[in-house]
Formats: structure tokens, C-alpha cells, sequence
């Protein structure tokens, strides 16, 4: 009685079992309200626990990706971007309100003129699409229906380096894991005798940039989901095939021993670098005997040699990766990339991109028509593209003959097939010069949310915790263009 | 004391004031015409409402309870009570047409009000504690409760306090759905009815059936048929979101872009009731835009297959044989099997366990046999089914009959013949067929095509491309060798 009597003069002056009382009312509250966040308990994001990693957030439509890169960056005013503009208005300089002040790079921006260039090339509309493809791709006018021509991809970088990067890894900067590896680490392998994310290159005759292992890194991710080189000819992969002498069980038994020597070392330093070094052990032992298999190209038939072009025999061609890159997707690898080098047209552009176009053309639509009757374009996203485009006055000295054209982000064009992507659509457009992007643009970082989202990720969710912070290929931007999804 | 009865006088004679008006407004409801100010007033019902809800409540409480009334409280009840009542009155004036719900709105609010105006007369009188106030009280209490109901259902749509379910109550689209009826109804009953209904016709417009879309509302226009963009609903819908006029009003939740799009395609076709999905063409946008809606998200059909642990699939994996699920922490799985050195049908046949959940199976070019395609015949619930390039025959595909589910289907490069045509027929489900290099001869194919129009059957390349492929002189311009090998 006494302490009531207290306790309802002062309100501060709570004695012990008070003090519990109302705090029991209190947690009890805390707990109902907390009743309504159903993922209070659980352990953080499924994501970042192994059991959801490999395994995609939704139903996804692409199982995996065929990336037909084009490097150097083709010019989409001779590709798919078609502008009767540039030849009516041939000639004069480049309206300053369309280039509006916008960088250029070194190369041109001492020139004192800008004149309008058309292309050498003539455009027709093909397919029941209507798809505006140009001259210099006859083959791939021949599977308009099937491809999805995006007109309005924009990138931030002006130069080869920092644009090839950014398309690979969401960073103009290197030292990110490439998209390939994001698909590896997100996805994981379908056939674990194949590395699961592969590159194939190949070079044309045109001008050409460099290409380099920081492109198909994978970063800080684990160094499993790194890109896997396949060189053409006897050595896919360098130092696979074990020394004369060496027989096979011999091999399985060096690889037991070390193997086992390795987990006393991970038991020791706990570092799972370890551990991803013994399975990358007994994937290379299983990947003595798939690689020789899935490179060997002799079973394939006459039909399908002559499909890709005869060329496809002739390994380290762009044709023999296209066919390489069917039977590795047959095979379960999740993402093929391949890269053609030698579309970077400073100058001669007609003459080197007809032989550019020429070694591309045959191979990527038969690869569309290939997967297509194997009902693997149900499953499998092809994208055919480059860095970037290039400008629509000419650099260096007005020729309609033999002129050149410099980097150009503002505006460029890439298609995709398969995969849950709409066939036979364009979209996006740009304006009446082909300068800058005027409807429904797509940037790197859509273009990289909209390629996971089809691979059943969502791009906000695939993280990767390092150095503090989590990291995604979208960075902190990107939006699924869903206007591209079938 | 004697200011005291003056104010409870005027008091007295406001109270009666105010019931005479309702009363008069309620009798003479059809020749009333408020004037702009008037009306205006009526928009002040929603806010002034909440007033004698709570108060009548609190009254009634307290007298059912034996306490006192407050003569205060009750005077102020009684007041609001009115002034609501009336204000309900004016801007019941706004709809055309009254619906039941507005009806009845409409009249138990004005009981409500005349009720605890006799109970503040009976009060007055010295009747405070008596049966009849008592019954009163009950009496308030029912039309409170009901007349409030009716409101809230005018404000927030019929189903509103409908218990929540967690599919939509429609239920799926029937086969071959009515384009209006099936689809555009829903549509609109989904996102638009709960305010353009004929108790809450809001811009007067009526959206429960074609007659009130055709009719339009204020705006006009609402619905041209065949011009969607004049048709004041297509263009709302394409408004900003900011923008005052954009539908559905800021705070609802606005359409999807099919949505949107199903209504424009159906707009532009006429706007008819009568269509139906199978009378428009293959490449109508419509049509696979309801096709599309049709489909039910594979998540949810998944939710029923039996719970496998992580474990299990576990144990059945191995180095050439992936088995994962589908998408999240869903029960369906997939399963890719891969040549192995040596092959050993256990590696199959052990799936028995799991056949259940298995949606998705890739056996393509393994040398299987009748056991296998006997587990696979029993996997009911089987989506995507590749045998291709195996050594099946047409007893074997037999099996199959009773994969219902069954919508991918790859058997190309394969020995079956005639007899398996008549199986696929059976498979309704089924929406790609690949069976090029098989034995089924034309005619059964035809057959086929003619029985099952919308499945999509790859009889391999479109024979009208592929000379242009294999018939070319493919050779490249210059030759190759220098850059075969790097």
C-alpha cells in the first residue's frame, strides 16, 4: 500500500517489480508489433548464405548467355541505325544544338568542322519486323524475326578501355568481377566438368584494341568463377594435358595426395581460397576429358559446317567460336563470351568494315538459326554488340569514299535473341543524325539488369560483400527495360 | 442561471432547426438545386463524420453502462450527428444516379441523426435513465455500425472489408477467354470500378459494363472505339503520375503496362464485347498479351509439389549429373545430365525419388534406353522434356502419353516415327515441338500441324533461309591463314 502510494506521487519514483511489470507490457508489445516483420529472425539475406547462391532468385527464361562482343565498338550508323538524314544533309557540320557541347575525345575534338557523313552502306528493311539491317549483313537481315535491335544504348566512357570494362564489369574502373562471373557466382555451373564461364576471341582484320584478362576477371568474387580462356588449335586450355609419361590413374593419385595435403592447409589458415583451389584441381582432372570433347568439332555435319561458313574449321576464326559457343552452351556452360576484335574505323571504315561484317555476319545468324532449331533459343540470350558507336560527322578529312568515325557514347546499337527477349522488335531511337538517344534509352546499367533479370536474378539482390560494403554489377543504378522482356 | 437556459434554448432550437431541414431536404430531395457554395459544403461530409461516430458511441456507452451522460457530450453528439447528416445529404446531390449502397447511406444516416435528436429531446425531458433512451441506445449503436459501413463501402469500393484471400478471388481465365468480358472487365473491375460505380459514378462516368464506358462521363469521350487515342481512358492511363488527371488517382496503385496495353489493343480493335482470344491473329499483340495474363506465375503452381530436402539432392547429384531447383527455395527441380566416361543408368534411374519434382530434364544425346524413359514417363509433373539426339524409339515415346504438363518437348536427331506424332497430339499442354532429322514423314506432320495449330513445331531450319546459308560461297574475302592460330 505504502509503495503504491509512492509510486503514484512521482511517476519517476519506480520501484523494482514496477519497473519489471511495465517493462514485461513493453517487450510484450516490442513482440507483437515485431510479429509483423516476417523475416525478423531469419538469418540475413538468403543470398549471402550458401544454400541460395546457384540458385536464381525467380523462374528465369535465359539458363545462359552467349555474348557476341564486338570489340573496338562497330559503328551503328553502317550497322542498324538507319539515318537518310546524314546522306541529305551530307557534307555540312554538325548542328551545334544536337552535339550541344558534349565531349569528344582527343582525336577529333581539335577538327574544326564536324561534316555529316552517310554511310557507304545501303539499309534495307527485311523480315516481317521491317527491321532496318544494313548491307554489310546480309545473313543477319535473314533472321530480323528473331532478334530484338536495341538503337538506343548509351554509355558513360568515351575511350575503348574504360567502356569495354564497364560493359563488362558495371565499372569503368577494372578490379570488379566480370558480368560473366556475377552469372557464375549468382547461377552457378550447370555442368561442373565445364568452367562456367568461358571466353573465346577472335581478330578481323580492321583496326583492333587490346584485349585482356581484367575483362573476364571475376574480381574479388572467388576466383572459381574467373573467365576460362579457350585458345584455338591443340592447347584449349594452357598446362590441361598432363606430361608424356603421366598416366591418368597416376594423375588421380598426385591429385588425392595434394588434395589432402591442401585440407590440412585449410584446417591450418581457415583461408577458403583452399578450398576453391582443390576443386579448381579435379575440375581441370574432369576438364582433361570434356574440353578435347566439346572442342572437337569433327562430328559436326556438313549442314552446320556450311551453315557457320567453311570458315568455322579454321580454328580461332570468329565462325569456329560461333560454333564453339553452341556446343558449350549445349554443354551447360552459363556464359560464353566471345569477342571479335578489329571494329575500332578511326579511318577506312567502308572497305574495313565490310571485311569486319563479313567475318561476323555468316556466323552470328547461323548461331541464332542453329540454337533456334535446337530449341535453344528458348533458353539461351545471344546479344551481338560493342563498346560503344561512333560518330556521325567524319574524323579527319571529308571523304564519302574512305572516311573515318570517332568514339561516340551518346548513341549506339546492339541486338539480343533468345532468352525471353521479344523477337523481332527495334527499340529506342535516336535523333534524325543518329547523335543522341531521343525515346526509351538504355543504359549499360539497364542493359546489365536486364540481362540478370532474364537469368532469373535480381540485380538488387546479387551482392557481394567487400571491403565493407556490398557491391552488385548494377552498382547503385539500373532498371529492368521491361519492354524487352517476351 | 438565466444564461445558462437561454443557451440550452438556443441550443434547443438549433437542434430543432437543423432536423427540420434534413427532414424538408430529405422529403423535397428531387427539386432541390444547390447552389455552387452549397454543394461545396457536401465535401466537408467525409471529414465531419468521424464526430458523431465516436461521440454518439461514447454516449451510447456510457448509458448502456449506467453512468451519466454528459448533457454536454450529448448536445454536441446531437449536433454533428445533424450537420452531417446534411452535409452527407449534399453530396449525395453530386451523383447522377443513386446506387443501392448510397440509398441506403443515405437514410440510415439521416436515422441516425433523428434518432439521437429524440434522444436528446427524451434527455431534455427528464427521461435520461429510462427503457425507451436505453433502447435508444441499442438502437444508435445498429445504425452507427451500418450507416458507417455503407459509407465505407461507397468510399473504398464493396469488397473492402471482404476477408482477405490469397488469390484473387476471380479465379483463372477460362480457355479461349471473351476479350471484353474475361479480360478488359477484369481489368477494370480490378483497377477502376471501386470509384466509377453506380453508387460512387465518380466524373460521372459508369465502368461496370460497355454501355457506361461507351457513354462516357464528364470528361466525354471516354471510349472511341477504335481510336485509342482519343479515348479519354487510354489517354489517362498514359498521363504522368504527377499529373492531376493521370488514372488511377494519386495513392491508388496504377495499372501495369500490359494492362495498359491489353486495354489499348482492345480499344483500337473496336472495343467489341463479343471477341473472343482465338478470333484474333497470331500476331496480334493482344492476343499474347492475354496469353500472358492467362499464364499463372510457375512459382504458385509449384507451391503443391512434394518438399525435398537439400540433402537429397544432394545425394542423387554427381559430377555428370546437376540436379537444382528451379528458381528460389521452390521444390521443382532440374536435372542435366552430361556424358560421363562411363555411363551407368542407376545414375538416372535413382531419380525415382524425386521424380515428382522434377520439372525440367535435359538427357539429350545419352545413349538411354526403355528403363530410363520409363522414369521419365512417370515424372507427372514434367515441363521440359530434351531427348534429343538419344537412342529412343517410338514404344518409348509411348511413354510420354501421360505427361500432361509437358509444354517443351526436344526430340530431333532422333529414330522415332509415325507412332509418336499421334502421342505428341495428345500432349495439349505441349507449345514447342523440335523434331527435325526424325522418321515421321510428312504427312503425319501435317496432320499434326492441323490437330494442334498453336503448338509451335521446328521442323529445323526454315527451308526458305538456309540456302542462302549452305548454298553461299562462304570463303572470305582474303584468306584466313594468318590468322588462324595466335
Amino acid at each position: 500500500m505504502e509503495e503504491d502510494k509512492t509510486n503514484k506521487e512521482s511517476p519517476l519514483k519506480v520501484n523494482r517489480r514496477h519497473f519489471f511489470s511495465q517493462l514485461s507490457v513493453g517487450i510484450g508489445s516490442l513482440a507483437l508489433g515485431s510479429l509483423l516483420i516476417p523475416d525478423l529472425f531469419k538469418k540475413e539475406q538468403d543470398v549471402l548464405t550458401g544454400r541460395a547462391l546457384g540458385i536464381p532468385h525467380f523462374a528465369p527464361k535465359a539458363k545462359r548467355v552467349i555474348y557476341l562482343f564486338q570489340a573496338g565498338a562497330p559503328s551503328q550508323l553502317e550497322t542498324f541505325d538507319h539515318k537518310p538524314t546524314l546522306r541529305k544533309r551530307m557534307g555540312e557540320d554538325l548542328p551545334e544544338s544536337i552535339r550541344n557541347g558534349q565531349r569528344l575525345t582527343g582525336m577529333t575534338s581539335g577538327q574544326d568542322k564536324f561534316p555529316l557523313m552517310p554511310p557507304a552502306v545501303k539499309f534495307n528493311q527485311h523480315g516481317k519486323s521491317g527491321a532496318w539491317v544494313s548491307d554489310f549483313f546480309p545473313h543477319i537481315a535473314k533472321i530480323a524475326d528473331e532478334i530484338c535491335i536495341v538503337r538506343s544504348m548509351h554509355t558513360e566512357a568515351i575511350n575503348h578501355d574504360p567502356a569495354i570494362t564497364f560493359f563488362q564489369t558495371g565499372s569503368q574502373q577494372g578490379g570488379r568481377p566480370s558480368m560473366g562471373s556475377w552469372m557464375s557466382y549468382g547461377l552457378g555451373s550447370e555442368n561442373k566438368n565445364l568452367p562456367s564461364f568461358v571466353v573465346l576471341t577472335s581478330r578481323g582484320k580492321g583496326n583492333s584494341q587490346g584485349l585482356y584478362s581484367k575483362l573476364w576477371s571475376s574480381g574479388f568474387l572467388d576466383s572459381k568463377h574467373q573467365g576460362v580462356l579457350l585458345r584455338a588449335g591443340k592447347n584449349p586450355v594452357l598446362y590441361l594435358n598432363d606430361p608424356e609419361g603421366i598416366s591418368r590413374s597416376d594423375k588421380r593419385h598426385l591429385l588425392d595426395n595434394v588434395s589432402s595435403l591442401n585440407k590440412l592447409h585449410h584446417v591450418e589458415t581457415g583461408d577458403d581460397e583452399i578450398e576453391s583451389r582443390i576443386a579448381q584441381y579435379e575440375m581441370a582432372y574432369r576438364m582433361q576429358m570434356s574440353v578435347p570433347d566439346v572442342m572437337d568439332i569433327s562430328k559436326e555435319p556438313e549442314s552446320i559446317i556450311k551453315l557457320y561458313g567453311e570458315d568455322c574449321q579454321v580454328p580461332g576464326t570468329y565462325a569456329a567460336n560461333a560454333l564453339q559457343a553452341r556446343r558449350l552452351a549445349e554443354n551447360g556452360v552459363r556464359f560464353i563470351q566471345l569477342y571479335h576484335q578489329g571494329w575500332d574505323q578511326h579511318g577506312n571504315l567502308p572497305n574495313e568494315m565490310a571485311g569486319q561484317a563479313k567475318d561476323v555476319d555468316q556466323a552470328s545468324a547461323a548461331l541464332i538459326l542453329d540454337l533456334k532449331q535446337r530449341g535453344m533459343l528458348e533458353d539461351t540470350l545471344v546479344i551481338w554488340g560493342g563498346e560503344f558507336g561512333r560518330t556521325n560527322y567524319c574524323q579527319g578529312k571529308f571523304d564519302p569514299e574512305n572516311y573515318g568515325r570517332d568514339h561516340h557514347p551518346r548513341a549506339f546499337s546492339i541486338w539480343m535473341a533468345g532468352g525471353g527477349i521479344k523477337p523481332g522488335i527495334t527499340y529506342g531511337q535516336t535523333d534524325e543524325f543518329g547523335y543522341n538517344v531521343v525515346e526509351n534509352p538504355v543504359h549499360i546499367n539497364d542493359f546489365h539488369a536486364t540481362l540478370l533479370h532474364t537469368m532469373g536474378l535480381q540485380h538488387e539482390q546479387l551482392t557481394y560483400k567487400y571491403q565493407g560494403r556490398r557491391f552488385r554489377l548494377t552498382d547503385v543504378a539500373g532498371n529492368v527495360v521491361k519492354d524487352l522482356l517476351a | 442561471m438565466t444564461s445558462t437556459t437561454t443557451k440550452n434554448r438556443r441550443v434547443d432550437l438549433l437542434i430543432f432547426g437543423l432536423s427540420v431541414f434534413l427532414v424538408f431536404c430529405l422529403i423535397f430531395e428531387s427539386f432541390l438545386r444547390l447552389p455552387i457554395l452549397i454543394a461545396w459544403l457536401g465535401r466537408w461530409h467525409p471529414l465531419i463524420l468521424h464526430f458523431p461516430i465516436v461521440l454518439l458511441l461514447i454516449a451510447a456507452f456510457l448509458g448502456l453502462t449506467g453512468k451519466n451522460v454528459p448533457r454536454a457530450l450529448l448536445t454536441v453528439a446531437t449536433v454533428t450527428a445533424l450537420v452531417t447528416a446534411i452535409s452527407g445529404f449534399f453530396l449525395g446531390k453530386e451523383a447522377v444516379e443513386k446506387g443501392n449502397l448510397l440509398f441506403w447511406h443515405q437514410w440510415l444516416g439521416a436515422g441516425t441523426a433523428l434518432v439521437a435528436v429524440v434522444w436528446y429531446w427524451l434527455d431534455g425531458e427528464g427521461f435520461g435513465n429510462t427503457v425507451y433512451t436505453k433502447a435508444l441506445q441499442v438502437l444508435l449503436v445498429v445504425l452507427v455500425g451500418f450507416t458507417g459501413h455503407f459509407g465505407g463501402m461507397i468510399t473504398h469500393g464493396e469488397n473492402f472489408l471482404a476477408l482477405p484471400t490469397e488469390k484473387s478471388m476471380d479465379g483463372p481465365i477460362p480457355d479461349n477467354p471473351l476479350i471484353y468480358q474475361h479480360v478488359v472487365a477484369r481489368i477494370l473491375k480490378n483497377n477502376c470500378v471501386s470509384c466509377h460505380n453506380p453508387n460512387k459514378q465518380k466524373g460521372e462516368l459508369l465502368m461496370t459494363d460497355l454501355d457506361g464506358l461507351l457513354k462516357g462521363g464528364e470528361s466525354g469521350s471516354t471510349l472511341v472505339p477504335g481510336n485509342p487515342e482519343k479515348s479519354e481512358i487510354i489517354k489517362r492511363l498514359y498521363l504522368p503520375l504527377a499529373d492531376e488527371e493521370h488514372m488511377p488517382p494519386e495513392g491508388e496503385k496504377p495499372l501495369s503496362t500490359s494492362e495498359i496495353q491489353i486495354l489499348e489493343r482492345w480499344v483500337a480493335l473496336g472495343a467489341s464485347d463479343t471477341v473472343r482470344l482465338n478470333h484474333l491473329g497470331a500476331n496480334e499483340p493482344l492476343a499474347s498479351l492475354v496469353k500472358e495474363m492467362m499464364e499463372p506465375d510457375p512459382m504458385e503452381k509449384w507451391a503443391k509439389l512434394p518438399k525435398v530436402a537439400d540433402s537429397t539432392i544432394q545425394r542423387l547429384s554427381s559430377d555428370y549429373l546437376t540436379i537444382g531447383r528451379i528458381a528460389g527455395s521452390t521444390d521443382a527441380l532440374h536435372i542435366n545430365m552430361y556424358k560421363p566416361p562411363t555411363y551407368d543408368p542407376r545414375l538416372i534411374l535413382d531419380l525415382k525419388a524425386i521424380s515428382k519434382n522434377i520439372v525440367q530434364m535435359d538427357l539429350s544425346g545419352l545413349p538411354i534406353g526403355e528403363q530410363e524413359m520409363e522414369l521419365v514417363g512417370s515424372c507427372e509433373n514434367l515441363e521440359w522434356l530434351e531427348v534429343d539426339r538419344t537412342p529412343i524409339n517410338d514404344t518409348q515415346i509411348e511413354g510420354l502419353k501421360n505427361l500432361s504438363n509437358l509444354h517443351t518437348l526436344k526430340v530431333y536427331g532422333t529414330d522415332i516415327g509415325d507412332p509418336s506424332a499421334a502421342v505428341f497430339k495428345n500432349l495439349t499442354k505441349l507449345k514447342s515441338l523440335y523434331l527435325w532429322d526424325t522418321n515421321i514423314s510428312q504427312s503425319a506432320l501435317d496432320n499434326l500441324r492441323n490437330a494442334a495449330p498453336a503448338l509451335l513445331i521446328d521442323n529445323g531450319i526454315d527451308a526458305a533461309i538456309q540456302p542462302f546459308f549452305v548454298d553461299r560461297d562462304s570463303i572470305p574475302i582474303s584468306g584466313n591463314q594468318d590468322r588462324a592460330i595466335e
